[in-house]
């Protein structure tokens, strides 16, 4: 090997091609509420204070109108599931076997009706259709920031869904 | 108003599969095979190259591909030189974009060429690289970046509110399996009994290992120009780009515009843009090409595009209409389920098997044909693209 190694990674660096979570910081992210809003345990997305028009994901502008005066709300935090899948070969690096996700039904009363999601804490074969699943926050790996001389590591959550037991 | 008609003259392809090449490699086979097939046309013919990729900045560690792209194949762009990413219709869409270019004069010859080099030096990154090919920040930590999830879904979708079977899935691909034997470029020449599609191991239920196109390596290239043009370049039957569509309304899976999983909303509406662009139907249409990277999708396709009634896509391809002689031969040359699905090559691979289709001279020939068209979807379902080829253009 020689000393001017030439490959980051084995140099210990980060580089977002290769991170499977968003970039959440508010030094990179205008959206970085939703996250904030998800260590709370708060499901939410933005509503148009100019138009009323609620979109999800969240934005900065009303897609609708395009003003850029938004709020925002709380979205059902329990669903029902509609479908189900289960993978368990070929399973990306990030995930646990096996990998199932869900087409998700938040209720007629929720702005956003449907989410496809994962659903973890659940074993296979451990859900079927109809039944109920609620939101769940966990922690995902941090990423370095450089930013104005300094650097830290910014912490991170992302969500899934998992069974009501 | 310009009266210029693009057709399409010369197609080819590299050996599609597990490739010991670069994609730079690749590229040179593709556009070797596609100049060699019509003699007497040489890279000096060309001023336009338009290359289809998704993952070669990712895979292949290069941006700005087009010019090292024209640099190995002699060609000197001077209307267009630059690549499209639309991930699996990115070949489509230079075809497209080409015909545009060729009809508004401002392109005379353009080289489309698309490749994937999907194997990569370690194999974690096939799967883990489909994170940047839906929407990232919402889709890919839910784990769908992997297609046969999404698509499984679906079937199951499709199954509960229209009764498609496990067999008539199952069908898609023996069928299919079964063109492909014609195909020496194709990733497979197998055919495959409906037994050994239904006992292969599940890939994620109901999709089994047949049900899902491979992963493969490859390369396509076409050559775009003007009807004036390809007279002069050639002494085969004109085949017409004759129109096309491309929808995209949602990214996000959360904002799936169809009543149900089952139900393409974005693709009904890019078959009704295609025909009204087109002037045509789906009973003018003789064979076509349409993106089964799962059994379960070319079910729903027959439907969207106006082939069957909504719902009847199983029975329709069970009984047969897609095979040589069926209402709508489809497929012809294996499609992605055996040919393999290199993403920004496949929209072109398409085109030279409907090309040859309709100039008289594919491997499993639909007598007689006049019109075609292909359709590709990209990513996680988000987009659909269809271009309509025919031997006059629209009147």
């Amino acid at each position: 090997m020689t000393e001017n190694i030439g490959i980051p990674f084995l140099e210990g660096h980060y580089s977002p091609t290769l991170d499977l979570w968003p970039i959440e910081a508010k030094e990179f992210n205008r959206i970085h509420t939703f996250y904030d809003n998800l260590k709370e345990g708060k499901y939410t997305t933005t509503k148009c204070k100019g138009c009323g028009y609620i979109s999800y994901p969240p934005r900065v502008i009303c897609p609708e109108c395009y003003s850029d005066n938004l709020e925002w709300i709380e979205l059902p935090t329990r669903g029902k599931v509609i479908t189900f899948v289960e993978k368990s070969i070929a399973i990306p690096i990030g995930f646990g076997e096996p990998l199932i996700d869900a087409w998700i039904d938040l209720g007629k009363d929720s702005p956003v009706r449907h989410v496809f999601s994962r659903v973890i804490n659940c074993e296979s074969g451990g859900i079927k259709e109809g039944d109920e699943v609620q939101l769940v926050v966990f922690d995902v790996p941090g990423h370095p920031i450089e930013w104005r001389k300094e650097k830290w590591i910014a912490e991170r959550v992302y969500f899934a869904f998992e069974p009501v037991s | 108003m310009n009266n210029i008609n693009a057709t399409i003259i010369a197609g080819g392809m590299c050996k599609f599969g597990v490739r010991q090449a670069s994609y730079l490699d690749m590229v040179q086979e593709a556009a070797k095979d596609c100049l060699d097939d019509l003699p007497g046309l040489t890279p000096k013919h060309i001023d336009g190259l338009l290359f289809s990729s998704t993952f070669v900045g990712r895979r292949s560690c290069q941006a700005n591909t087009a010019p090292v792209i024209a640099e190995r194949l002699g060609i000197k762009p001077t209307s267009i030189c630059a690549r499209l990413d639309v991930l699996c219709a990115g070949g489509s869409t230079g075809i497209l974009v080409a015909k545009a270019l060729v009809e508004s004069g401002m392109a005379k010859v353009v080289l489309v060429v698309g490749c994937e080099k999907v194997y990569t030096p370690e194999l974690w990154q096939i799967q883990y690289d489909e994170i940047a090919a839906i929407d990232h920040d919402w889709d890919a930590p839910a784990g769908i970046g992997p297609p046969p999830i999404w698509f499984a879904a679906i079937a199951k979708e499709h199954m509960k509110h229209y009764g498609t079977t496990r067999e008539q899935l199952a069908a898609v691909s023996v069928i299919n399996y079964g063109h492909g034997t014609t195909n020496p470029k194709g990733h497979f020449q197998k055919a495959l009994t409906m037994q050994e599609v239904l006992e292969a191991r599940d890939v994620a239920a109901p999709l089994g290992l047949y049900d899902c196109c491979p992963l493969s390596d490859g390369a396509a290239a076409v050559i775009i120009t003007s009807e004036e043009k390809a007279k002069e370049l050639s002494d085969r039957p004109l085949v017409y780009i004759r129109g096309g569509s491309q929808v995209s309304l949602h990214s996000v899976s959360a904002n799936w515009p169809g009543e149900h999983l089952g139900d393409w909303a974005h693709m009904k509406l890019a078959a009704k843009k295609a025909y009204e662009s087109t002037g045509l139907k789906p009973s003018d249409i003789d064979v076509m090409q349409v993106h089964d990277c799962f059994s379960i999708s070319q079910i729903v396709e027959v439907e969207e595009l106006g082939f069957c009634d909504k719902g009847e896509g199983g029975p329709f391809i069970a009984s047969g209409e897609t095979k040589i002689g069926g209402k709508i031969p489809t497929n012809t040359d294996g499609g992605l389920l055996s040919v393999g699905h290199p993403f920004g090559a496949t929209g072109i691979r398409q085109g030279v098997e409907i090309m040859k289709q309709l100039q008289g001279r594919a491997a499993l020939q639909v007598k007689g044909a006049a019109n075609a068209l292909t359709h590709n979807l990209s990513g996680a379902n988000v987009e659909h693209t269809i271009v309509v080829y025919s031997k006059e253009p629209k009147k």
